[in-house]
């Protein structure tokens, strides 16, 4: 995998990756989860945990087995951020919708935290609480009742006319594909110094 | 329309003159009774076009608003034999273009806005200069060929007379796109670079007319003039910014005198342009960015009433204001003021054509370069297409001082061909076009609660996936932007110094906006207050705290229930006869009541001109197609979040469920003894008692297992329609139970709420 990588990204990217990882490891061969701590930006962000935790997602990282790994070497911490390279233009269709899974599952998986492969009511709820979690003053009820509302629509979006048995048990990657089916994930989601300097490369 | 007088003096009463019983004197009203009139007629021509429901899908309302101008100006002219009244320019730049660029600019997605600035300003800037240079140039080529006898216009004039013309206009696009429903990307490049290129037209027209009526012209004027466009237009926009500023921190103060809150929005707005035309800045770009900075301080401030008032008058104020614009338009073209010349005018039509196709085919190669979604061959031809030119060119050359310009006439004639061909063919054929070229159509969303989620999650995951890897990029100023607006800006502006999240304001906006539709549609009858929507805090009824095993519980029958989709038709359950008679039928009563209040609040609900964002409330939830009410299940589906854990409730069921005066259910109706099959009329009363005993949280349970089940999500037809309900009797209530019953749901997870209910549930009586 790491050499299909390395066919859309440049020696130079991979340096800059490499340098990165140097200095956020203090120069071992591994990252663990407290190295993180030393991103001064990434504290403010209200889903920091969920953004440390997807890069030590043993499914993020394409390992069969399950759960968080410890701790990462430089090539899982590219395999990460290959998720986040952008579309390039020539690639075709099956190829464009083998990358939008890809990405989807990438995110898929940051909700769904205890790995059943669904994204429970309590899951999203805490996905919401998370991300309203920089207002002190917010009641955590407004919270569920939010998480809460959008479950519902998810679920109509999936499923439609359920039957008066059926229980919605949550959102299944299928499903979740479908809710993200009206935006164009695989445009949005790219950081960009991947893609300016695929265009100094294409001189 | 300038007044003119009939010439009726107040002559002194001669001593033989008797005292007039019945006196006509016209002058004395003469200019608001014609101003009037014509804003009459405006309206009166716009209800008409509406009249045969396929014409303006067809036609954009501005051709038809041409052309009954045209007939109005036909018909002044004939009955008075010289020129009906043009349109002032300063009628039109003072008092008819502000309200249109305010609501666009109010209504505008500013996220999106931002996130294409960079093309829209390359478009609007380089595109404006690409054209009018080119078109200027061009035409000046022609006027050299002796043949077609327009030598005596010079180089100046002729780069005049293309930096005017080159001018796409806001009015036009706007009344264009309007029609077509591409996809919000496209309208905000057309549309954003209509705005903006404001600030260069005003520059490149004040330039070269001072040129032309300069003697010499050093190499210092040009300096002077880049100058200019960058002070016009930031200047512009600066002083928009900081009359926003003013504006919301006036707002802050404003809780005890509602009823003037949306005056200062106006107020400030207006003021913001024409400041900036005072100092012959851009006013346009003014009040824009007045709008944009408003818009998202001052809404968090106003009451929900002030908010609906300065939207609705936004738009009627917009909507009249186009409405004149085109038909002066019509009436301005009839007249003396034409010079008709083959060459010149085809020639400018051709090449305000082709300039526009070029310009925006080489510059969209330039952008795609950094773009990361390149923008196709279809959307270029849109944005070429849709580069409509209106009113602002029409004003600007009945601007051109005479005496500098002796071929006025004839710029004015070929003007006004090149406005109606865009006008007219442009408009009318964008949309086969459009349809034929399958470009992205917008998907007409509501802004779901859910989408807001999503957004945030994934912005927040790409500012900290950059911050990983330690680069910059877009999200880094976006962040640094909210946090600094959090820390700073918002406490300064905003009154309750509590930062709110978006997500939760949106999601109490939406219920209160609901709420607010179904009381003016005038079944219920209060409309829920602020006031009130803050109480819930203190309801907080502090319960025993549960086990473990109990809240495991809850959450389990939570998770079961919660989800089951509502039924599109009720079924009936003929063994649920536990609700005495009177009891049902008032039930049913309150049940066809809010139904066939939805009806016609759907029927009634139609303004023409809502933006997606604002429209529309009443699918917040977008449940399945049919689901008739939506209402009913938010307010089931917040009645369920009560129980949980025995926390408050939120405020806004409260406030969307009104006050409705039954009789209060004592807790021990729904102890049915038949109690084994969850009769689907406990629901209702349960939902009653959910909406009139808002202090019983204990009982939270029950309403919330039972509410969560009624899905009811629509009656099989349509109920009685309202004038009947006043008439409605309990002997037409029982005959016509029997014929169309509206079914109430078996209720599924029964079982499992049952077995909650025994779980934790203390059970009163």
């Amino acid at each position: 995998f790491l050499s299909l990588f390395l066919l859309l990204v440049t020696s130079e990217q991979i340096e800059h990756l490499h340098r990165r990882f140097k200095q956020l490891s203090g120069d071992q061969p591994t990252i663990r989860k407290e190295h993180f701590d030393n991103i001064p930006d990434l504290e403010f962000n209200p889903i920091r945990s969920k953004i440390v935790h997807a890069f030590f997602d043993k499914r993020n990282l394409r390992q069969e087995s399950d759960g968080l790994a410890d701790e990462i070497n430089f090539e899982d911490f590219l395999t990460i951020m290959s998720y986040f390279r952008p579309i390039e233009m020539n690639m075709d269709e099956e190829q464009l919708d083998h990358f939008r899974k890809e990405k989807l599952k990438f995110l898929f998986h940051m909700y769904d935290s205890d790995h059943d492969g669904k994204i429970t009511l309590q899951e999203y709820r805490n996905v919401v609480e998370e991300l309203l979690s920089g207002n002190p003053h917010l009641e955590k009820e407004s919270a569920r009742s939010i998480a809460d509302g959008a479950m519902m629509e998810a679920a109509s979006i999936c499923v439609g006319q359920m039957e008066p048995d059926q229980v919605y048990e949550g959102i299944t990657f299928e499903d979740f594909l479908k809710i993200w089916q009206g935006i164009d994930i695989e445009t949005k989601m790219h950081v960009r110094f991947l893609n300016m300097e695929t265009i100094a490369q294409c001189h | 329309c300038g007044p003119h007088y009939r010439g009726r003096q107040n002559s002194l009463p001669s001593p033989d003159t008797r005292l007039h019983v019945f006196t006509l004197d016209y002058p004395h009203v003469q200019v608001p009774f014609e101003i009037t009139l014509w804003i009459l007629l405006a309206s009166l021509a716009k209800i008409g076009f509406h009249l045969y429901h396929k014409l303006p899908s067809v036609v954009p309302e501005s051709c038809l608003l041409i052309l009954v101008g045209l007939l109005l100006g036909g018909i002044i002219f004939g009955a008075e034999e010289k020129s009906p009244p043009a349109m002032k320019s300063d009628v039109f730049f003072l008092y008819l273009l502000p309200p249109i660029v305010l609501d666009a600019g109010y209504f505008m997605p500013t996220r999106l806005f931002f996130e294409n600035f960079g093309t829209i300003m390359l478009y609007a800037v380089v595109g404006t200069l690409w054209n009018a240079i080119g078109i200027g140039v061009s035409l000046f080529g022609i006027c050299q060929i002796q043949v077609f006898g327009l030598t005596d216009i010079t180089l100046l004039q002729c780069l005049l007379f293309g930096s005017l013309i080159s001018a796409v206009d806001p009015v036009a696009v706007l009344a264009v796109f309007e029609n077509i429903h591409v996809n919000e990307q496209l309208y905000i490049l057309v549309f954003g670079e209509s705005l903006l290129n404001d600030a260069v037209t005003v520059v490149l027209y004040n330039l070269f007319k001072s040129f032309c009526q300069m003697r010499t012209i050093e190499t210092i004027d040009v300096f002077a003039g880049i100058a200019n466009f960058f002070v016009v237009g930031i200047g512009g926009v600066l002083i928009g910014i900081l009359l926003g500023f003013v504006a919301a921190f006036t707002t802050r103060f404003t809780h005890k005198i509602r009823v003037i809150e949306p005056l200062f929005v106006f107020l400030y707005s207006y003021l913001s342009y024409i400041t900036a035309e005072m100092f012959h800045l851009s006013g346009i770009m003014a009040i824009t960015a007045c709008a944009m900075t408003m818009n998202k301080y001052v809404e968090e401030n106003v009451s929900q009433k002030s908010f609906t008032t300065i939207k609705y008058f936004m738009k009627m104020l917009s909507s009249v204001s186009e409405t004149l614009i085109f038909i002066f338009m019509g009436v301005s073209t009839v007249g003396k003021n034409h010079e008709w010349n083959w060459a010149f005018v085809c020639f400018t039509l051709l090449f305000c054509l082709i300039w526009r196709a070029l310009g925006v085919f080489v510059l969209t190669q330039i952008i795609n370069m950094f773009r990361t979604i390149p923008l196709t061959f279809k959307d270029q031809f849109i944005i070429a297409y849709g580069g409509l030119r209106g009113a602002i060119c029409f004003s600007l050359v009945f601007l051109l001082p005479a005496a500098v310009f002796p071929r006025k006439k004839l710029f004015i004639t070929s003007v006004i061909v090149v406005i109606f061909f865009t006008v007219f063919i442009q408009g009318i054929t964008i949309r086969p076009l459009v349809e034929f070229l399958d470009v992205k159509r917008s998907n007409k969303k509501q802004p779901a609660v859910s989408e807001e989620i999503y957004n945030r999650f994934f912005d927040h995951v790409k500012a900290g996936i950059e911050d990983v890897c330690g680069h910059w990029g877009h999200n880094y100023w976006r962040d640094k932007f909210i946090k600094f607006d959090k820390k700073y800006i918002r406490r300064l502006l905003i009154r309750e110094n509590q930062p709110k999240s978006s997500i939760v304001s949106l999601y109490k906006k939406l219920e209160i906006k609901h709420a607010i539709e179904m009381a003016e549609s005038g079944m219920i009858s209060t409309v829920p207050s602020l006031a009130s929507l803050t109480d819930y805090r203190e309801l907080k009824v502090k319960v025993k705290p549960l086990s473990s095993a109990e809240m495991e519980n809850m959450r389990d029958i939570l998770t079961k229930n919660l989800y089951q989709i509502r039924q599109r038709t009720l079924s009936y359950n003929r063994h649920s006869l536990a609700a005495d008679a009177s009891e049902k039928q008032a039930k049913e009563i309150l049940i066809r009541r809010r139904h066939s209040l939805r009806e016609s609040v759907r029927k009634s609900y139609s303004l023409s001109r809502e933006r997606p964002a604002a429209a529309n409330t009443t699918r917040y939830l977008s449940l399945p197609k049919n689901t008739k009410l939506p209402e009913r299940l938010r307010i089931r589906k917040k009645a369920a979040f009560r129980g949980k854990g025995n926390d408050s409730s939120d405020s806004d069921i409260d406030a969307a469920t009104t006050v409705l005066n039954l009789k209060p259910r004592p807790g021990n109706k729904m102890r049915d003894p038949k109690q084994k099959q969850r009769k689907p009329q406990q629901q209702f009363r349960m939902e009653w008692r959910n909406e009139v005993d808002r202090d019983c949280d204990g009982k939270g349970d029950h309403r919330e297992a039972a509410n969560q089940a009624l899905t009811s999500s629509g009656f099989r037809q349509p109920l009685l329609s309202r004038p009947r309900f006043g008439t409605l009797s309990e002997e037409d209530l029982t005959k016509d139970d029997g014929s169309m019953r509206p079914m109430p749901p078996p209720r599924l997870g029964r079982q499992a709420s049952e077995k909650g209910y025994s779980a934790g549930e203390s059970k009163p009586t």
